[in-house]
């Protein structure tokens, strides 16, 4: 058994010029047919039908070599994804431009968001282009972004109420604006921080077991723990 | 067994029109002969006329109140009055409009009982009365039963009683305050009644005449009334026709006009033929003490009459009114006219937090500019004003005599309004239900982003916008969640009814993908129910509270641990108190704005 297995091993050693064994050619071949959509190792295995030490080295072999490489996907972090090394993958499987490795690149995110903040407070209204072009001519950041990963960070800052979006009327401040087009500006107040509701106040009004509150139940305004906190002075 | 705040040598007169069965013993024989067994049986036995209610959820009748605002309602009846009046107000409130003989057999109380109890709560504006024609069985005749209808509404109004106060004390100063307070307190009084009330508060100050007394009453009741704080009682018992299915008049109705007809239902009928068109409705006369001798000629010389106002209902049925000139006039507080000023407020607020003082300033120009010709408290867009009426109006507030009116125009444009290109009759309206579904947005995405986080408040705020179906992958996308998170906080709020799911399986993928989707409506209602949980949990606490300090704060030389216990005592019930106090204001956005 272990003259075979000496003999074996250099069999399955990819040779320079392509000239790769058998098995592992049959492997590569499954990853490149799903070009940048990249397979799960299981699925890969399944596919391929060869065995598991077999299939193992095959893989070990294919990026040693460099043919294939290993991907993050963004859904399935614990599962491991392979690629043909001529693909780039694809957006279902990196997450798109927010992501890295896998992960929301949340430090990036809230890089580009303080800028672009700046620039809105320097530019009193501009719209998603208007920012972009400062982008661009000021070279605020290093590394390269898009007028669309721009224009997603405006939305998202809406969203949040750091900015709210206006159509434009083309007076005043909007004079250099189209009417109708939609710019964006800061809020009167700071907004996105200080939300005020009345409910949020009142330990009712976000309380986890409020479902469960009656008047004589287990949970009642008379026993309830939050109000003793709140009532706490 | 009246009010507590009621006492009884004031209001002993009350005015026999208050009762239908008190003039006609006879049909309450006739109406509680019907054996208790009878309810819901079908067998020879004319069906009751709950079933009759036709329930249209679009409209808001006594069943559409959710189940923590009945709650609330009760328990504001029960603190005021006796536990029989808010057992009878609790059966109206759950079972909708009933009959006297159905209310003795939900409640199985005494009848005395029942209609003393339904006394109070008419005199306190909580309860209106119709009558209705009940169809007759085989052999047997139509008959006329009067119906009692609970007005959750009202009810609820007595939270606001302080607020009510305030600003009336703040308008027309401590003389016409106490006598609305007199309102406030008793629900419906004469002039002569008000006049006691007056005498007996400043007896000890003033020897003044009987007809002096009446002058100063009558001075301040007319000021209440131009200000529309106070309005007649409404018609006490409306009689309702239902329509006849064979009326040939119905046939040739178009089928918009059939669709109208639908949405109204018999409550809120009722309510319009209870209320008086508007002359009568806040007309102060000099002679009221019509109580033994009939006075034609009173009509004739009214004190205050507002010109122009148009005639609301058409049809009010003949001798419903309440300006019998055989009978005492009875006022009470004119609940609509305060929710319209706390809407205007609330509006001229949120504008000004949001955008800027002077949309502000120009937005409260509008309302004082077009209160004359609003014609209910919902008003969805103001009436269109000219420019020119805009500006003037709000040259007259010291804040807005510096303002252009290019700046106007501009805050007239912030508030959503379009500039005309051609300025010849340039007039606006605004949109006022777009700036309240603002506002109550803004109370639940802060309800959202305290209990579940900032960024489940982004994906909140997105599905608002979106209104739609939206794939978990989209939303992770644009509100720059991590799409496990994403999931995790998806799940939450669908489990917390805040969100509808949808799966999608895909079988060439073997994969399936959630879609999620906002229910405006039904999450705003939960909210509401929310509140009046809240409102409601917050009374309790006060009461436990001042259960705790009973003991306490009896006595008055205390040692210092005490006073420090009563300073803790009454920090605790300011902030309760207080948190009702805003509590009410978000209340009111969300069901009477």
């Amino acid at each position: 058994m272990s003259l075979l297995q000496k003999r074996k091993a250099p069999e399955t050693k990819p040779k320079p010029g392509g000239n790769l064994a058998e098995s592992d050619r049959i492997v590569l071949n499954v990853i490149k047919s799903k070009k940048e959509m990249a397979i799960w190792a299981k699925d890969l295995k399944l596919e391929t039908k060869l065995p598991d030490p077999i299939f193992n080295k095959c893989l070990k072999n294919l990026l040693a070599s460099g043919l294939v490489k290993e991907v993050a996907h963004v859904q399935f972090k614990g599962r491991k994804h392979y690629i043909s090394a001529e693909f780039e993958p694809s957006k279902e499987i990196t997450g798109g431009s927010w992501y890295a490795d896998g992960e929301l690149d949340k430090a990036f995110i809230d890089n580009l968001q303080d800028i672009c903040k700046k620039i809105i407070q320097k530019l009193k209204v501009a719209t998603a282009d208007e920012v972009y072009d400062f982008f661009i001519k000021n070279r605020v950041v290093k590394t390269e972004c898009t007028s669309q990963q721009i224009s997603e960070i405006l939305k998202s800052m809406v969203l949040d109420n750091k900015i709210i979006d206006v159509k434009s009327t083309g007076l005043g401040e909007y004079h250099s604006i189209p009417i109708g087009k939609i710019c964006y500006r800061c809020p009167a107040g700071d907004l996105g921080q200080g939300l005020t509701g009345v409910m949020q106040s009142i330990p009712c009004g976000v309380c986890p077991r409020i479902r469960q509150c009656t008047p004589d139940g287990l949970i009642s305004p008379s026993t309830c723990v939050y109000y003793t906190k709140w009532l706490d002075f | 067994m009246y009010s507590k705040t009621l006492t009884p040598k004031r209001l002993k007169p009350f005015p026999l029109f208050f009762h239908p069965f008190l003039s006609s013993p006879s049909r309450i024989a006739q109406q509680s002969f019907i054996p208790p067994t009878a309810v819901g049986s079908t067998a020879g036995v004319p069906p009751p006329p709950l079933l009759l209610v036709a329930v249209d959820h679009s409209q808001e009748t006594p069943n559409m109140v959710s189940p923590h605002g009945i709650k609330l309602a009760v328990h504001l009846i029960s603190s005021a009055f006796s536990d029989v009046v808010s057992k009878v107000c609790e059966c109206l409130l759950r079972k909708g409009t009933l009959s006297l003989a159905q209310v003795l057999r939900y409640t199985e109380l005494s009848k005395q009982l029942v209609t003393n109890a339904l006394l109070v709560l008419i005199q306190h504006n909580c309860v209106q009365a119709f009558t209705i024609e009940q169809p007759g069985g085989f052999l047997e005749e139509s008959k006329i039963v009067t119906q009692y209808m609970a007005l959750h509404d009202n009810i609820i109004h007595r939270l606001r009683s302080a607020k009510f106060l305030a600003i009336v004390s703040d308008e027309f100063g401590q003389e016409c305050m106490e006598i609305f307070e007199g309102l406030v307190q008793h629900g419906r009084l004469s002039m002569n009644q008000m006049m006691d009330r007056h005498k007996e508060k400043h007896k000890a100050l003033t020897t003044e005449e009987n007809s002096s007394i009446a002058n100063l009453v009558l001075e301040n009741l007319n000021k209440l009334a131009q200000a529309r704080y106070i309005e007649r009682c409404p018609a006490h018992q409306p009689h309702i026709k239902k329509p006849k299915e064979d009326d040939t008049q119905t046939k040739k109705k178009t089928a918009k006009s059939k669709m109208a007809d639908a949405t109204q239902t018999m409550e809120a009928q009722a309510l319009a033929a209870a209320t008086l068109m508007d002359s009568i409705r806040f007309l102060v006369e000099a002679d009221t003490n019509t109580n033994n001798a009939p006075d034609d000629d009173s009509k004739k010389n009214p004190t205050t009459e507002i010109i122009g106002e148009k005639r609301k209902h058409d049809c009010l049925e003949p001798g419903t009114g309440a300006t019998n000139e055989n009978k005492e006039v009875l006022w009470r507080v004119n609940f609509e006219e305060f929710v319209r000023r706390f809407r205007h407020k609330c509006l001229v607020s949120y504008v000004t937090t949001n955008m800027d003082s002077v949309v502000g300033i120009v937005l409260r120009a509008i309302f004082e500019a077009s209160r004359k010709d609003e014609t209910k408290v919902k008003m969805e867009k103001t009436v269109p004003l000219p420019m020119d009426t805009i500006y003037e109006e709000a040259m007259k507030s010291e804040e807005g005599r510096s303002l252009t009116l290019e700046r106007v125009r501009d805050s007239l444009v912030q508030l959503g309004c379009e500039v005309p290109i051609i300025g010849i009759d340039e007039t606006y309206s605004i949109d006022l239900k777009k700036i309240i579904d603002q506002a109550q947005a803004k109370e639940v995405e802060s309800i959202v982003a305290k209990k579940y986080g900032r960024e489940a408040y982004r994906m909140f705020r997105f599905l608002l916008q979106r209104q739609s179906l939206v794939d978990t992958d989209e939303i992770s996308i644009t509100t720059f969640v991590d799409k496990k998170d994403a999931l995790k906080i998806l799940f939450q709020l669908w489990k917390d009814d805040f969100l509808h799911m949808e799966r999608l399986a895909n079988e060439g993928q073997k994969s399936e993908s959630l879609f999620w989707k906002l229910n405006k409506v039904s999450v705003w209602e939960q909210v509401l129910d929310d509140m009046y949980h809240t409102a409601l949990n917050l009374k309790l606490r006060i009461l436990h509270e001042h259960e705790l300090a009973k003991d306490m704060l009896k006595g008055k030389n205390v040692g210092d641990e005490v006073k420090e216990k009563r300073k803790k005592f009454g920090d605790k019930w300011r902030v309760l108190d207080s948190s009702v106090f805003i509590l009410d204001d978000a209340i009111m956005l969300f069901h009477d704005f």
